[in-house]
């Protein structure tokens, strides 16, 4: 029932498209008034193109045809016929959750979903900013005096680039360079690189005087408002000469564009308030995560190399192995030879290795980039603060941080929710801000670094922290914990409160976040990935949710202990020590068993009892103290057995909803055995209603 | 050129000899009447305590014989445990108790604990694939679709059975996999 691997492959390659896209126009949206990168806009309008291509091709019309308007906008923005002004930038960023959402549709296989509509809305408004309302100006380039030869092979968005340089009043130059046919490509990269800094290299045409044989000459048409010596300087190294075309001269004067009246009847009121046109819950409706739609990964193709080199240096190995293994096999008839031994030690060591060197290499391969997910938090971001009509500045870095795709996947919606939570609930208003001397900007952070075997993420606002107190009263109020048990927390189990399920500050629910979905479903989703989150707040400076996560989940060294006769494999970074306890030093607290681990009690709990396996008498037991977050458990165990590497299996679907088993998992012996989720387990002890309904 | 067919002559009419009418070649005769092809189905039949069931062929992925079998705490009692095929790892029930075939939960966790022909046939489905533990795997049976009876009303199992059918003397009952297995 798979999808035929083409339909597959156009919807990795349309999110492809699609990133990029999106990544352009968050860099044309964060220049925001600024006169845009001409390069910039050729690339936004070139992943426009392909995507149109690309929807064509597949037949997925929907797609195609918005693309196209937007192609067509895209074209007369970088010929310069419309402005880049903010009516053209929202509807372009808007496009991107539309299409989106119709590539979503056409990943299920919905022909006429809710986006068809929203697409069509969009294409009416492309179609009215692309209208070329903007009487010709006087054109410029008439008063250059171009050569009309040059002027009639440069295409129509050369000669708009020229016009643009005469506008800015630089002189234009030709530069005629000779290359030999051998590396022309790599040497004319590096000339056009070496211009780059300098001006505008507005065209590039083989030279109308060819060069010498087996060489090939081009002209360059430059713009630029430096002067002729440092033209020179830089094209020392390529031996090329340099004509002026049109000297530097004062800005030409280009009369008052008449359509700007026409132009502000097109234009829309930046949607402060949400849009009546496209109402702004386009991407609530379709596509309300932020996952992708695909299960690629793009792999460096150096990687895929180092891979195949390991793989060959193993079939070295195995026919190594093998002549040995030939050899031990006539040893009845010819004595073996004295290094045998030896010779297999160093093959084996070998084979283990390179065994670890493809291990290591095809957990590279799984390892993404932040970035991925970034960019379109960056998106929702900016969508969200426009909507909560607050001044924030969201601040992103560690966007190169990689961890394992699965990970990345995961951690999109959790952290959709955090960033939600410190735009409506965090930040103040820029109004209650000035009251107390802040900044009326208020600012946003997303970071990322690696740590040793763990990336830390931070969610970090600087707004008006939580209050203790709050928290404390919604949680008697709510029923989650007694007065008595309240008064016992010290602030940072009070804090820790909110991470139970049924538990909201806010009394009024936002649109925003009010979905009915709290934190508490972020930490389990986090839980999932083996994942620690921490909460910081202080009064009055901000809030900054710490995040916790291993580089990967495929792979986790383990503690193997054995209980009841039954293996289990405790993830070791969930261990935080391990120690040994007499049976007369327990204790129990309403009649759940503690021990005391230098003067703190902890819970002590029999893995035998909660697994209900016949339990045996010992006097001494191993206590394996596990931990997440603050939360401090002893696991009771009858016999260690050492650590080990393993690969975690989740177990199928049908068993899924077992608790406390995180998966299953070979040891060597090729029965399985059961890895323990800790955090549930844990969870079932500090909650026992739930283990009951479990 | 006339010598080299000669030996055809064996098979060949010759043309003075009385030669059948060509309806009674190709036609057995008025006795059996021209029936529409049946629609038949392929099953694969397997023991479970004294009785024959069977489930179809296309759910069937493979075959195994009884692994060492790593018990699931909190599992559910129809699951006997999880076992590990090629790094795969399966689940695998013994439905006998939930037939009413045994009356006590089995506690099955390797092959020392069953007889050596108990296997474990692995079945595809939906919610992922499983094992069903059974006491022998018998054969591969054709059975006509219109042949199939509903189950009898009322008995127990009915609920995890599809139907019955009669294959000669054997009695196949054909067992429902979504609704056996837990």
């Amino acid at each position: 029932m798979a999808p035929p691997r083409a339909f597959t492959e156009f919807i990795a390659e349309a999110t492809e498209v699609l990133d990029t896209l999106g990544a352009e126009l968050l860099v044309l949206d964060e220049q925001r008034g600024q006169e845009p990168d001409p390069d910039r806009l050729n690339a936004v309008f070139r992943a426009a193109h392909s995507l149109k291509g690309l929807a064509g091709l597949f037949g997925h019309d929907r797609i195609a045809r918005l693309a196209h308007v937007e192609e067509d906008a895209l074209d007369a923005l970088r010929l310069g016929k419309v402005p880049l002004d903010d009516a053209l930038l929202d509807t372009l960023i808007e496009s991107l959750d539309v299409l989106q959402a119709l590539i979503a549709e056409a990943s299920q296989g919905t022909v006429d979903g809710p986006a068809a509509e929203q697409a069509l809305a969009l294409a009416t408004r492309f179609e009215a900013l692309a209208v070329k309302d903007v009487a010709p100006d006087l054109d410029p380039l008439d008063a250059v005096g171009l050569d009309s030869q040059v002027r009639a092979v440069l295409t129509e968005y050369e000669e708009h680039r020229l016009r643009e340089n005469v506008k800015k009043g630089v002189a234009l130059w030709t530069v005629r360079a000779v290359f030999s046919l051998d590396d022309f490509d790599t040497r004319l990269a590096s000339l056009n690189a070496a211009l780059k800094p300098l001006g505008e290299v507005v065209s590039t045409l083989p030279s109308s005087r060819p060069g010498e044989d087996a060489s090939i000459a081009f002209d360059l048409l430059f713009g630029t408002g430096q002067g002729e010596p440092e033209l020179r300087a830089v094209l020392g190294p390529f031996a090329a000469t340099l004509g002026l075309l049109a000297p530097a001269q004062a800005k030409v004067a280009v009369a008052p564009r008449p359509s700007a009246p026409a132009l502000a009847a097109v234009k829309q009121p930046r949607p402060t308030a949400p849009d009546p046109v496209v109402p702004s819950v386009v991407v609530e409706s379709s596509s309300p995560s932020l996952r992708s739609l695909t299960q690629t990964v793009r792999v460096d193709i150096g990687r895929l190399d180092a891979l195949m080199n390991a793989v060959g240096e193993l079939l070295l190995t195995r026919s190594n192995i093998a002549r040995l293994a030939e050899v031990a096999r006539h040893a009845g008839v010819t004595p073996m030879p004295g290094l045998w031994g030896q010779e297999l030690m160093r093959e084996s060591r070998t084979l283990e290795r390179k065994l670890d060197e493809l291990q290591k290499g095809i957990l590279e391969v799984r390892m993404v980039p932040l970035g991925q997910v970034f960019d379109k938090l960056a998106r929702l971001v900016r969508r969200l603060v426009r909507e909560s009509g607050k001044e924030i500045t969201f601040d992103l870095s560690g966007g190169d941080v990689e961890l394992d795709k699965l990970i990345v996947e995961e951690l999109s919606d959790p952290l959709m929710h955090l960033l939600r939570n410190a735009i409506d609930h965090g930040v103040e208003r820029p109004a209650a801000r000035e009251q107390v001397n802040k900044p009326r900007r208020a600012t946003v952070r997303l970071k990322a670094r690696s740590q040793g075997n763990h990336v830390v993420l931070e969610v970090a606002d600087d707004g008006a922290g939580m209050d203790h107190e709050r928290i404390r009263e919604v949680a008697i109020a709510r029923g989650l914990v007694t007065v008595a048990q309240a008064d016992g927390f010290d602030e940072r189990e009070l804090l820790n409160l909110v991470f139970l399920p049924g538990f909201s500050t806010r009394q009024q629910v936002s649109e925003l976040s009010g979905r009915g979905v709290g934190l508490d479903v972020v930490k389990t989703n986090l839980q999932r990935l083996s994942g620690i989150i921490d909460v910081q707040t202080a009064r009055g400076r901000g809030t900054t949710f710490t995040l916790t996560l291993p580089l990967t989940l495929a792979i986790i060294r383990a503690l193997v202990v054995s209980v009841s006769g039954r293996s289990y494999a405790v993830p070791l970074n969930s261990v935080l020590e391990i120690v040994s306890v007499k049976s007369s030093e327990l204790r129990t607290v309403e009649r759940r068993e503690v021990f005391s681990l230098r003067g703190q009690t902890l819970p002590f709990l029999r893995l035998s009892r909660v697994f209900k396996l016949p339990e045996q008498p010992l006097e001494r037991h191993y206590v394996v103290v596990v931990g997440l977050a603050q939360q401090r458990v002893g696991l009771a165990v009858d016999a260690l057995s050492g650590q080990q590497d393993v690969v975690t299996k989740p177990l199928s679907g049908r068993l899924r909803a077992v608790r406390g088993i995180a998966g299953a998992t070979d040891l060597g012996d090729r029965q399985a055995v059961l890895v323990l989720d800790v955090g549930a387990l844990m969870e079932e002890l500090l909650r026992p209603s739930a283990a009951a309904l479990g | 050129m006339v010598r080299s067919v000669d030996w055809l002559d064996d098979f060949l009419y010759r043309p003075d000899e009385p030669t059948p009418a060509l309806l009674e070649v190709l036609d057995p005769g008025p006795a059996v009447a021209p029936v529409p092809e049946e629609e038949e189905r392929e099953y694969l039949a397997f023991h479970l305590a004294a009785e024959t069931y069977a489930v179809p062929i296309e759910r069937v992925r493979e075959i195994v014989k009884m692994p060492v079998l790593t018990e699931v705490p909190r599992g559910g009692p129809a699951l006997l445990g999880v076992m590990n095929l090629r790094g795969e790892v399966l689940p695998v029930y013994d439905v006998r108790a939930r037939l009413k075939l045994i009356d006590r939960v089995s506690t099955v966790t390797g092959p020392s604990d069953v007889p050596r022909s108990a296997r474990v046939v692995v079945l595809r489905d939906e919610q992922g694939d499983a094992g069903l533990l059974v006491d022998a795997v018998d054969d591969v049976v054709r059975l006509k679709v219109s042949l199939i009876e509903p189950a009898p009303p009322g008995s127990a199992e009915s609920a995890c059975v599809e139907g019955l059918s009669r294959l000669g003397d054997r009695l196949i009952i054909l067992l429902d996999v979504e609704r056996a297995l837990p």
